[in-house]
């Protein structure tokens, strides 16, 4: 009785836990992790190519579907200047890499609200949910240039030799899609309608990307706030740029666009990490 | 040498007390309340809780429901942070919580092998090596490309404590779920830890089966609300935590005297001459039964130590008839420990119907030694006292 009248109702402040995250230490724990985020990459790439109908068809049918509709309703009704250009090719070039980054944040926001028994199990870095979700959406990706590449075919187009850009542009987008996956899947653990508000956001965002139509229809005096609001809007209208017309990258919007993404990707993984401490507490 | 070391150093963890919805607009709702200057509610699930573990030591934990066993152990496995305090552990850890054998329910029961050893930093090969041994301990060689999402109850538990104990983890940490294993497989769970422990490995145990508690364990910790009530040997642990039970249900106990067409008039408990009970000595169980009218039907009488489930049960065909009968039942020689112990009783008819229904009448004492120990590893059943006599010498 009296071992347990004699302790206080809350500990003395200074025994307070502080949890020190350290950049080092996460990532050392993810390259020990890195086993089961290719197991679970695996597992959700199996689950959807072999147990759905269409298979490899449904990473290439939404932004096909999408670049078809405004081809024939969009296209019709307001002109939107692509500079000689065919338009199904100028939309679906921006199309494939707006379905990657919009399907990621759609699953990796929900990835660790999906996967919170499983973190009860056993000590996981946190991580590794959303990171596998992307890597499994980047493959979708990939396969949905396979119909890219028929468009290129079918209009005889030749992609440009600044293609070799590409790379880069991907790096920049990963970079801003894990940072939003970080924040959105940690936050949707404690507010969980926000799962529905992210919808809308990607809805919204589809619009506010120059994926219907050219950075060119920007006024040059806001291209900068709106490459740095939106720092998706240079590296998809980079895309364009490169592979259709030949062009390097707008230097001047993507890289204080890249210097944005690295910023909500620290931001992200910053927030994300002193989310993460609590996780288990709510589950 | 083993490794697996653990210190918890004054470790306070805390809950919302109300369970709530997360959603942004009770999140609102929250804000203006605690603008108004309302606290909002907290409840301790761990107040101040300290214990240190060397490697080969095996501390069992017992406690109610809702005591803190799980958030201990949980913040042991580093799932959960505390809010206050220290948690260190060094060596490997294998854990087995929840019985959630297997990591992943998508994941086949090979990946999770893989994978379970690949986070506590063993190499593919070494994984390897253990492979055919998890499979063939856990009884699974034709379901282990399966996921485990399709795995019954027991085979996922076969998997889980599989990966955890031959891993060769430095630190075992095992929730409640041998209890839900069949008997052949408990008992090889428990050789299995017992081995372990033996060879260093650091385990702690967190269940309601006290007898099991006692059997694995070497040290005990009761957890009461969130606070050490008592730790130490692990028999004088769970000791103090049976008492407290005890008294604690003696009220719920008065609950449970149900009515049925007879009623137990007084039952008493004595020992030789009157006197108080011993272990090894007669002892004499008086019934004084009262019936409205003439029945024919059987008295149980069990002893258990505490619950409903009785260590041995005697019983003796019964004719009521209106008013009181006397039924008194002689054991020549008490084959009980020193304790204390419950008499449960019941009167039952010839079709099973419930005359008395089982309910606890009284309690009593016995006093003489203590209960034989068993070897770590081993758990007994029922405490039932012997009196023997060894000869041990050269032939």
């Amino acid at each position: 009785m009296s071992v347990i009248e004699s302790i206080p109702d809350s500990p003395p402040p200074e025994l307070r836990f502080r949890r020190r995250i350290s950049v080092l230490e996460s990532v050392r724990d993810l390259w020990q992790a890195r086993e089961f985020i290719f197991a679970l990459f695996e597992r959700s790439l199996r689950a959807r190519y072999k147990q759905a109908f269409l298979g490899f068809a449904w990473a290439i049918i939404p932004p096909l579907i999408f670049m078809v509709v405004l081809s024939v309703f969009v296209q019709h009704a307001v002109t939107i200047p692509t500079g000689g250009v065919p338009y199904p090719l100028f939309s679906y070039v921006a199309l494939v890499p707006w379905n990657f980054f919009s399907s990621a944040v759609a699953a990796g926001g929900t990835s660790i609200v999906t996967s919170l028994d499983v973190m009860n199990k056993m000590y996981v870095p946190r991580e590794v949910f959303p990171i596998s979700t992307i890597m499994s959406n980047g493959v979708d990706a990939l396969i949905s240039v396979v119909g890219l590449g028929i468009l290129f075919v079918v209009y005889a187009f030749v992609p440009k030799p600044t293609t070799v850009w590409v790379p880069l542009l991907f790096v920049i987008q990963i970079i801003f899609t894990l940072g939003i996956v970080f924040i959105l899947s940690a936050l949707v653990v404690y507010l969980r309608d926000l799962r529905y508000a992210m919808s809308l956001i990607i809805q919204v965002g589809l619009f506010a990307t120059p994926i219907l139509y050219g950075m060119d229809q920007v006024p040059p005096h806001l291209r900068l706030i709106y490459c740095l609001v939106n720092p998706l809007a240079p590296v998809i209208d980079g895309y364009r740029r490169v592979v259709i017309f030949g062009l390097n990258p707008e230097w001047s919007l993507l890289l204080p666009a890249a210097a944005m993404s690295v910023t909500y990707l620290v931001l992200g993984f910053r927030i994300f990490k002193r989310l993460e401490t609590g996780f288990s507490d709510i589950a | 040498m083993r490794s697996g070391r653990i210190v918890a150093d004054r470790v306070w963890k805390r809950f919302r007390a109300d369970r709530r919805r997360t959603l942004l607009r009770d999140e609102l709702e929250r804000l203006r309340t605690q603008w108004n200057g309302e606290h909002r509610g907290w409840t301790w699930a761990l107040r101040d809780v300290s214990f240190t573990a060397e490697p080969g030591d095996s501390i069992g934990i017992v406690g109610r429901n809702g005591s803190g066993k799980t958030t201990l152990l949980r913040l042991l496995a580093g799932v959960m942070y505390p809010y206050a305090g220290r948690v260190q552990l060094a060596g490997k850890l294998g854990t087995l919580i929840n019985m959630s054998a297997g990591l992943h329910p998508d994941l086949t029961g090979q990946e999770n092998i893989y994978i379970q050893g690949s986070l506590i930093g063993l190499k593919r090969k070494e994984i390897a090596r253990r492979f055919d041994e998890i499979v063939g301990f856990a009884e699974l060689e034709d379901a282990i490309r399966r996921q485990v999402k399709f795995y019954s109850t027991g085979m996922q538990l076969r998997l889980g404590f599989a990966t955890a104990a031959f891993l060769d983890p430095d630190i075992l940490l095992v929730d409640e779920v041998l209890a839900a294993g069949d008997a052949a497989f408990q008992q090889k769970c428990l050789e299995r830890t017992r081995d372990k422990v033996m060879a260093g490995t650091t385990f702690i145990f967190v269940s309601h089966d006290l007898q099991s508690v006692e059997g694995m364990c070497r040290e005990g910790m009761w957890l009461r609300d969130g606070v050490i009530a008592a730790a130490g040997p692990v028999r004088d642990a769970v000791a103090k935590y049976r008492d407290w039970v005890e008294s604690y249900e003696a009220h719920y106990r008065e609950k449970l005297r149900r009515v049925g067409e007879a009623r137990i008039v007084k039952l008493d408990v004595t020992g030789p001459n009157g006197n108080g009970c011993r272990t090894e000595e007669p002892v004499e169980i008086r019934a004084i039964v009262e019936s409205p009218e003439g029945r024919e039907g059987t008295l149980f009488v069990g002893v258990s130590e505490g619950p409903s489930r009785p260590i041995f049960v005697l019983h003796h065909e019964l004719s009521l008839h209106n008013g009181h009968i006397e039924a008194r039942c002689r054991i020549p020689h008490l084959p009980l420990p020193r304790g204390r112990f419950y008499v449960w009783v019941g009167i039952f008819g010839k079709n099973g119907q419930d005359l008395l229904p089982w309910q606890p009448a009284t309690e009593f004492d016995v006093s003489g030694p203590d209960l034989h120990p068993t070897p770590q590893g081993i758990v007994r059943l029922s405490p039932i006292q012997m009196t023997t006599a060894w000869d041990v010498g050269s032939r």
